[in-house]
C-alpha cells in the first residue's frame, strides 16, 4: 500500500484535491464525465443499430464512431488516472472501484469484438449476425453497470 | 462566476411567465381543435409544435415558482397554506403538461415517418390537453389567491402561520421531499439514472448532429431520425430524476448560478431538438448530401448546448452549492 500512499501524497495529487482552482479537481472530473458521455453514448448508438433500431442507417457509415469512442476512451484513461492518483489509498483498496475497472475493461473488449465481428471484412456486411447482436446487448449492459458502479463510488466512503 | 438572478428576481420571473402555460394550452388546444374542423394537417403540426413549446416554457415557470415561495414565505400577509395548495396543484399541472408535450413530440416524429400522427396519438393528445388545461387553470387560480387580497375572501384563515402545509396526498412536493430524503438509496439511484439518461440522450444528439455537420455522410438523415425517440427517453429519465433532486432540495438550486445557466442552455437545446424533429432542410439529406451552412450551425450549437448542460450540471457543487 506504500505505492498508493506515496501516489496520494505526490505534489500533483495534493494540487488536484487541495487547490481551490476551478481548473483542478472540478475540471478533471467534468472532462471525465464528458468522456463517459461520448464513449457510452456513441457505443449505445452502435448497439441500438445492431439490435435493429434505425435499420436504414448503413453499417458502414458508423465506422467513424470508433474514432470518436477511442478518443473519448483515451481522455478518460488520462483523467481517470489523475482522479485515482488523488484518492489512491481509498480507491486502490475499494472493491467497488475494482469492479468498475473490470466493467470498463469488459466494455472496451465488447467494442473491440463488435468492431472485429461487424467491420472485420471489407465492405461491412448489410445484415447483422446473431453474435453481433449478443455483443451489442452485452455492451449495453456492461457500460450501464460501469456507470452505475462509477456513480456509486461518490457515495461510499 | 457572477450571479444572474437572486430569489427576488426569480419571483419576478415567475410573475412574468406564469400566464404562459394556461394561455399557451388554450392556444394549442384551440389550434388543435380547429385542425380537425378544417381537416388541415399543417394546422395539426403547428398545434403539436405549440404544445411542445409550452412544455418547454412551463419548466422555468415551475422552477421560478419554487424560488418565489422561498422569497415570499416570511412576508406578512402571505399564507403558507395558500402557497402549498397552489404548489401542489401546479406540480400536477406541470407533470400533465410535460406528458402532453412528450405525446405532441411523438406526433411530430410520426408525421415524419408516416406523413401524419396516428389516431391513438391524436386521441391521447386531445384527452391530455383538455385535462391539462383544466388543471392548469385551477393551479393558476390558486396562485392568484396568494397575493391578491381583492379576490381573497377569507379562504385561508391563518396567514403567515406555520411552514408549508404537509397535506396534499402522495403527489405533493412535501411527499416527494420526504420520499427522496428519507430513503438513503433514492438520491444515489437517481444520480445513476441521471448519468445513464444523459449518455443515451447525448449518443442520439451526437450521431444526428455529426450527420448534420457533414460527417457520417453516407447516412440518410431520415434513417437517423428514427433514433430520436431514444433521445426523448433519455430526457424523460433525466427530467424525472432531476425534478426529484430539485423538489427534495430546492435550496441547492434556486440560488445556484450554475443551475440557472444549466436551465437556460437546456431550454435552448429543447428548441434545437424541435428543429431536428420537424425542419425540412435536414430531413431531405440523402446519403452523400452535404448539409447547408445553416444546418451545420444548428448542429454545432446543438452539440455545444448539450455539452454546456452537462458542464453546468457537473459544476453544480463547484460553482454553486449543490452536492
Amino acid at each position: 500500500m506504500n505505492i498508493l500512499s506515496s501516489l496520494e501524497g505526490s505534489s500533483f495529487s495534493m494540487w488536484l484535491l487541495g487547490s481551490n482552482s476551478i481548473w483542478a479537481y472540478p475540471t478533471v472530473l467534468t472532462l471525465h464525465t464528458f468522456g463517459m458521455m461520448v464513449l457510452v453514448g456513441a457505443s449505445a448508438m452502435l448497439d441500438l443499430r445492431l439490435l435493429g433500431f434505425g435499420r436504414g442507417i448503413p453499417l458502414d457509415s458508423l465506422k467513424t464512431l470508433f474514432r470518436v469512442m477511442w478518443a473519448a476512451f483515451y481522455l478518460n484513461a488520462v483523467t481517470g488516472t489523475m482522479l485515482f492518483a488523488a484518492d489512491a489509498t481509498k480507491r486502490g483498496t475499494s472493491v467497488i472501484f475494482l469492479v468498475k475497472l473490470l466493467l470498463v475493461v469488459s466494455g472496451v473488449v465488447t467494442i473491440v469484438l463488435i468492431k472485429r465481428e461487424v467491420y472485420g471484412k471489407n465492405p461491412a456486411p448489410v445484415t447483422v449476425s446473431s453474435t453481433a447482436k449478443r455483443l451489442a446487448i452485452a455492451s449495453l449492459l456492461v457500460w450501464s453497470a460501469a456507470i452505475s458502479t462509477g456513480r456509486l463510488l461518490a457515495y461510499v466512503t | 462566476m457572477p450571479t444572474i438572478a437572486n430569489l427576488g428576481d426569480l419571483a419576478h420571473v415567475h410573475l412574468m411567465l406564469n400566464h404562459f402555460p394556461t394561455i399557451g394550452t388554450v392556444l394549442g388546444l384551440g389550434l388543435f381543435l380547429l385542425s380537425f374542423v378544417r381537416k388541415n394537417d399543417h394546422l395539426t403540426k403547428v398545434s403539436l409544435e405549440v404544445f411542445f413549446i409550452i412544455g418547454l416554457a412551463t419548466l422555468p415557470v415551475f422552477l421560478s415558482g419554487v424560488a418565489a415561495q422561498a422569497a415570499l414565505k416570511d412576508s406578512p400577509g402571505v399564507s403558507a397554506e395558500a402557497i402549498a395548495t397552489h404548489e401542489n396543484a401546479a406540480l400536477l399541472a406541470f407533470i400533465l403538461i410535460e406528458i402532453t408535450a412528450a405525446v405532441a413530440w411523438l406526433g411530430l416524429w410520426q408525421i415524419r415517418r408516416l406523413a401524419r400522427p396516428t389516431r391513438t396519438n391524436l386521441a391521447t393528445l386531445l384527452v391530455l390537453s383538455v385535462v391539462t388545461l383544466a388543471v392548469m387553470a385551477w393551479a393558476s387560480n390558486l396562485g392568484g389567491d396568494i397575493r391578491h387580497p381583492e379576490i381573497l375572501t377569507g379562504l385561508y384563515s391563518t396567514p403567515t402561520e406555520g411552514t408549508a402545509a404537509s397535506g396534499g396526498g402522495w403527489l405533493s412536493t412535501a411527499a416527494i421531499t420526504s420520499f427522496v430524503l428519507e430513503h438513503p438509496w433514492v438520491w444515489p439511484t437517481s444520480e445513476t439514472l441521471h448519468f445513464l439518461g444523459m449518455s443515451l440522450m447525448f449518443g442520439v444528439l451526437l450521431i444526428v448532429n455529426l450527420r448534420l455537420l457533414g460527417m457520417l455522410k453516407t447516412m440518410p438523415f431520415a434513417a437517423v431520425h428514427r433514433l430520436l425517440p431514444f433521445g426523448i427517453l433519455g430526457f424523460a429519465i433525466n427530467f424525472v430524476t432531476g425534478m426529484l433532486f430539485f423538489i427534495a432540495a430546492p435550496e441547492q438550486y434556486t440560488e445556484n448560478v450554475s443551475f440557472h445557466w444549466k436551465m437556460i442552455l437546456l431550454e435552448l437545446a429543447g428548441v434545437n431538438f424541435l428543429f431536428l424533429t420537424v425542419f425540412d432542410g435536414a430531413w431531405s439529406l440523402a446519403p452523400g448530401d452535404e448539409p447547408s451552412l445553416a444546418d451545420k450551425i444548428i448542429a454545432a450549437s446543438a452539440l455545444c448546448l448539450s455539452v454546456g448542460v452537462m458542464y453546468f450540471g457537473r459544476m453544480l457543487p463547484f460553482i454553486g452549492n449543490a452536492f
